[in-house]
């Protein structure tokens, strides 16, 4: 029993260990090949507006790295979550933020306003959440279907959903807004009101995460389920009520950070959430796996860290592989992650 | 024709983890409500397999689990603790991240009306986790857990509670207290089947024993009978039992000898 056990876990963090390595390597070839205008695109944007010392402009890429990583932190908390409670690393999660931001353009194009568009967007992540576990995950479980096994398939649905994305949105460039920016200056920093209500509404979503994980029955529930699965079974806990409910919450999620990206970076298309995938993983890995705070620790981090160093960077295309450089260093001084907790024994 | 007295019953289960690869070959079990059951053999034997499989956790591929006469034979977890009936597991038996007080809630979380009353009880019954209620499970000792999962799976106030060697990894101190504990839990009422490797402890407080050999329940007696037969004593309980506390519980020339389970 108990080797089954730890062998069952091991075989629950197998699947991250690919995802993080598949995370390294991505990174590495992004460096080599230097992927250009959306790495670049914040700091040559900081550069523009502060034009001044180089302290406003350190300013400047914390404030944008903040932003983005509240942004990050909204789109991989179902990441996070989904891990947590089923072992599942779903690499369909960036099409996930992608659908959000589809749903939202087509909403706006059909004439309905931002906010409407919004609200039918996060319903309709929801509403795919719920679908996807209902028809696909669930029936998975059911067979009892390897993580590893279950994470392929999710590559899979990955590549299927982006095409279908593509088919959908077509190959050029949305925009969910069309109005000019004006940035307001405060002391060193300059911000627009679209990134300060895409800010105000992160927060406020991932406080309701974080109220419903920590002050509700049914979050102590899934913090229950996320610990040990099992054991929530024979405590007379739902684990499959609790699962779905967690992918309904992550399709939300999700889509939420899609519509809120798309806004914050003026633009969206079919690959928008393909892109930030990895930097979710690595940002999921770096707050604690499975914590269910740590996907927002390890985002802001991820954030921060992007933007603040290119500042100092010859390239601001170095930033992510700084950002994964820092995330090696963290795990090999702390292999469970930030907020991540070595379990007493004995 | 079941007997009324029994609570829960197990007829000829056939069980295993792997498909082709039984487990239980056909163990049979009858307690009454109330009482107090340990089951005991060697390792392999399938002791905590059965506990499973009364449990729903192990598929039961042959064979009938019933509890008052209703057959709950391969029903989920979570629709036996609705029933009325507790799991504690041996290892892994609390959940680590949460407090002690969320852990308990966890126990009521299909009755949440009664979580705070249950509560109450449960620091009555254990106060060291009254007052270290929002301390993290995780962070506890060994025997502190077990107390943890005891008090989570008594929340819904179950009629039946199986135990699955809760003395395993125990100091010799927590060992008794755990055993003093279980058999006070038994006084209120509660019915337990308790897994143990501690054979002797076990036999020396349960009101009946079942021994287990190559899956099938080989003999079952008074806990005192089986202390006392020759058999149980050679091939489980060893050559060096013979310490005071046994010699005083179990007189050997008053207990008859244990009598083969009718399970054929």
């Amino acid at each position: 029993m108990r080797n089954a056990n730890h062998a069952g876990q091991k075989a629950r963090h197998f699947p991250l260990r690919i995802a993080l390595l598949s995370t390294l390597t991505v990174a590495a070839i992004t460096v080599i090949s230097a992927v250009p205008a959306q790495a670049s695109q914040l700091a040559t944007e900081v550069a523009d507006t502060s034009g001044g010392t180089e302290t406003n402009l350190l300013l400047q890429n914390l404030l944008n790295g903040i932003t983005f990583g509240l942004l990050l932190a909204l789109a991989s908390v179902g990441l996070s979550l989904i891990y947590a409670t089923t072992g599942l690393s779903n690499f369909a999660h960036g099409e996930q933020v992608t659908f959000g931001a589809a749903a939202a353009f087509a909403a706006v194009t059909a004439g309905a306003p931002l906010l409407l568009a919004a609200v039918i967007a996060v319903a309709a992540g929801g509403a795919s959440g719920w679908l996807q576990d209902t028809v696909l995950w669930s029936q998975l479980r059911k067979r009892r279907i390897a993580p590893m096994q279950q994470m392929i398939v999710s590559i899979g649905l990955a590549l299927a959903a982006v095409n279908l994305l593509q088919i959908w949105m077509g190959a050029q460039r949305v925009r969910l807004s069309t109005s000019i920016e004006v940035r307001y200056e405060f002391g060193p920093v300059s911000i627009g009101p679209q990134t300060m209500i895409s800010m105000a509404v992160c927060i406020v979503a991932l406080g309701a995460v974080g109220f419903f994980l920590q002050r509700t029955r049914l979050g102590r529930a899934t913090r229950a389920v996320s610990d040990n699965p099992a054991l929530a079974s024979a405590t007379g806990i739902s684990v499959n009520r609790v699962i779905r409910i967690v992918w309904i919450m992550s399709g939300s999620l999700a889509a939420l950070g899609g519509v809120l990206l798309a806004l914050y970076e003026n633009t969206s298309d079919f690959s928008a959430g393909a892109r930030i995938l990895l930097l979710m993983f690595a940002a999921v890995t770096l707050g604690g796996l499975g914590h269910p705070f740590g996907a927002l620790v390890g985002s802001l981090v991820v954030g921060v860290v992007a933007e603040v160093s290119t500042v100092f960077l010859p390239t601001p295309d170095l930033k992510y592989a700084i950002v994964m450089g820092m995330l090696i260093l963290t795990l090999l001084v702390r292999p469970q992650g930030l907020l991540g907790r070595k379990e007493r024994v004995g | 024709m079941t007997d009324p007295q029994t609570i829960i019953s197990a007829d000829h289960l056939i069980a295993g983890y792997l498909p082709g690869v039984d487990i239980l070959n056909g163990c049979s079990m009858d307690v009454k409500d109330g009482e107090l059951i340990g089951v005991i053999g060697p390792n392999g034997a399938g002791k905590s397999t059965f506990l499973k499989a009364l449990f729903g956790l192990v598929p039961v591929r042959e064979g009938k689990v019933q509890l008052r006469g209703e057959d709950i034979t391969n029903l989920k977890a979570d629709k036996l603790v609705q029933r009325g009936i507790g799991f504690v597991p041996q290892t892994e038996n609390v959940f680590p991240t949460l407090s002690i007080e969320e852990n308990l809630e966890m126990g009521a979380y299909q009755a949440p009306k009664t979580y705070k009353s249950q509560r109450a009880k449960m620091y009555d019954l254990f106060p060291v986790l009254g007052k270290r209620r929002n301390q993290q499970a995780g962070s506890l000792s060994g025997g502190e857990r077990q107390m943890v999962a005891m008090a989570r799976a008594l929340m819904m106030d179950p009629s039946v509670l199986l135990l699955d060697e809760p003395s395993a990894g125990l100091s010799p101190d927590r060992q008794d207290e755990t055993f003093v504990r279980t058999r006070d839990i038994n006084r209120t009422g509660v019915t337990v089947i308790m897994v143990e490797q501690n054979a002797r402890r076990c036999l020396q407080i349960c009101d009946r024993g079942y021994v287990l050999d190559q899956g099938t329940s080989a003999y079952t007696a008074t806990g005192q009978e089986l202390l006392a037969d020759p058999k149980v004593i050679e091939l489980y309980l060893g050559t060096l039992g013979a310490d005071k506390d046994d010699e005083d519980d179990a007189d050997a020339s008053a207990a008859p000898e244990a009598t083969p389970e009718k399970s054929e």
